[in-house]
């Protein structure tokens, strides 16, 4: 797993970072949400100019939000071009079949393509300035209302940050057990599918039998120590509200004032 | 089967804010048949040391010879797959790697991938399983069934199935009791004798360097730091300390004969060689008083 894993926590002191992870969490889904109120070159001009400026106060390199497009590229440029080819209206250039090429559908293929490069700056934003674990805690607090539908907050919260907690180590396991199978003569890469698909069997297995033996010392873990539920239970990381985090959705919310301005 | 390294380096994810650096410039030589130890803190570029040598990790600059074979950044990754079967690497809790349904059959595991037959396959497995202590009714049993100690001599058998030439050992006996470890390495110096493998084995324990070992490489930080002789290494006393390294029990034991004023040529590496000093020096003393 030498790969680059994307979205992953890079360590920073940006305002970015700073941020309540309730706020960057509320903004990345709120940023989502007006991306559809543009319709125009200025509105987007201005969301990409918001995402940008967003992007230069995390102190994170551009080309790591460049790179994280990249796995996502050719759903957008299908979604781009089913736009392109299907959307009718203004001068057509060009016509084949039920295939056309008019003015609005490449107007309207720039637009999606915009839309989902400033989704995915944004998302990545989010991932890259905030720790799981952070996020997981920003769900719990930000779920808290549902409790009174009895929904199992906290209970999810944890299998959330548990979760999260374990992604790197099963990560480092898979490279394990990948390595000494390929030691073993496995060829994880090559063959035919069919080839490919045993490649796994002998992956799987071992990785399932650690698995299970973690969760079983987990849960070993938690019991020894007298964990039952959230029912007054205090935490160890705190979230605290300050002045940047309220400046900061006003600031999103004069950017949408003015979305709604540039629109047409 | 003598292995070469060339001012090798790697770095992980390169080209990336996460790069890391994790060799730089290291290189040395092991001889054929030799047994070789390597120490050093962890992250000091031990386990990306060894993933280079049974060609896991490609260098990102440097080269490294294995049997004649070249290894350098442009080595393409199919000519890797020849390497894997003439250096067997055992991993760090080898027994994590047993999946199959019977203990015949996942030593079996490897010589099936590299083209042998079923039933050549079958007999290779047995041979090792008996090279590696491992009794005859256990074969048929699951691998989940045994015990720590005989899972890892399953998983070794495994590896050695493939009849590799060099044997690379990531700490094979973290985590097991005294006797598993001195049954283990028992196991290792017969190998290097008997089997003629030659032995790289990545150990805390500088009992088994002093022991077992005709050339110590130092890692640290990513660069060799020392390649000697276990003697040389265990004779610098104050040099060990200052990298927060150990002296073996032996040799720190006559290091504080030493301190309260006795004398030695060189300081014994193994308590044989301790005990035959010392009993020479008693000898000497007695001659002396009667």
């Amino acid at each position: 797993m030498d790969k680059l894993l994307l979205g992953r926590y890079i360590q920073g002191d940006s305002l970015v970072h700073r941020l309540d992870p309730r706020v960057k969490m509320i903004l990345c889904f709120y940023f989502v949400l007006i991306i559809f109120l543009c319709n125009n070159w200025q509105s987007y001009l201005l969301l990409g100019i918001v995402t940008l400026l967003s992007v230069l106060l995390s102190k994170i390199d551009l080309s790591y939000f460049v790179k994280g497009v990249m796995p996502l590229i050719w759903l957008i440029l299908f979604t781009v071009l089913l736009q392109v080819f299907f959307t009718r209206g203004g001068p057509t250039y060009w016509q084949f079949g039920p295939f056309t090429l008019s003015q609005f559908g490449l107007v309207n293929g720039f637009y999606v393509f915009c839309r989902f490069v400033l989704i995915i700056f944004m998302s990545t934003l989010l991932t890259v300035t905030t720790t799981p674990l952070a996020i997981a805690d920003a769900t719990e607090s930000l779920m808290q209302p549902l409790k009174k539908l009895k929904v199992p907050v906290h209970e999810i919260a944890l299998m959330l940050s548990i979760a999260l907690r374990f992604v790197p180590t099963l990560m480092d396991e898979t490279t394990k057990i990948m390595n000494a199978q390929r030691s073993r003569g496995v060829d994880f890469s090559e063959g035919s599918l069919i080839s490919r698909i045993k490649a796994v069997i002998p992956l799987l297995i071992p990785l399932f039998v650690s698995a299970l033996t973690r969760a079983e010392d987990l849960a070993t873990a938690m019991e020894a120590r007298g964990y039952r539920g959230g029912e007054g239970r205090s935490k160890y990381r705190v979230q605290v509200w300050h002045l940047q985090d309220t400046l900061a959705l006003v600031f999103f919310f004069l950017v949408t004032l003015a979305l709604i301005f540039l629109r047409n | 089967m003598a292995i070469q390294l060339e001012k090798l380096s790697y770095t992980y994810q390169a080209a990336t804010p996460l790069a890391q650096q994790a060799l730089k410039d290291v290189s040395f030589t092991i001889k054929d048949q030799s047994f070789t130890a390597i120490v050093g803190h962890t992250g000091s570029g031990k386990s990306t040391l060894l993933q280079h040598l049974n060609g896991l990790l490609k260098p990102t600059s440097g080269r490294l010879t294995v049997n004649g074979q070249v290894i350098t950044p442009a080595t393409k990754n199919k000519e890797l797959a020849k390497l894997r079967q003439e250096v067997g690497f055992v991993f760090q809790f080898p027994e994590a790697q047993l999946f199959e349904e019977t203990v015949l059959k996942d030593i079996a595991f490897a010589p099936k991938n590299f083209g042998a037959t079923e039933q050549e396959a079958e007999k290779i497995a047995r041979e090792k399983a008996q090279l590696v202590n491992l009794d005859e009714s256990v074969l048929e049993r699951s691998p989940f069934e045994l015990s720590g100690g005989q899972m890892r001599r399953v998983a070794i058998a495994g590896i050695l199935a493939m009849s590799p030439k060099v044997l690379v050992l990531d700490e094979p006996t973290a985590g097991l009791d005294p006797s598993g470890r001195a049954e283990m390495m028992a196991l290792f110096k017969r190998l290097h004798e008997k089997e003629k493998l030659t032995i790289i084995l990545v150990t805390h324990q500088m009992n088994d360097v002093a022991n077992f070992a005709d050339q110590v490489l130092v890692m640290e930080s990513g660069r060799l730091l020392a390649d000697k002789t276990p003697a040389e290494l265990f004779s610098d006393p104050g040099w060990l300390k200052k990298h927060h390294l150990n002296l073996p029990q032996t040799t720190a034991f006559a290091q504080r004969l030493v301190e309260r004023g006795m004398e030695f040529a060189q300081l014994p590496l193994t308590e044989h060689e301790l005990a035959k000093v010392l009993a020479t020096k008693i000898k000497e003393a007695e001659g002396e008083n009667g």
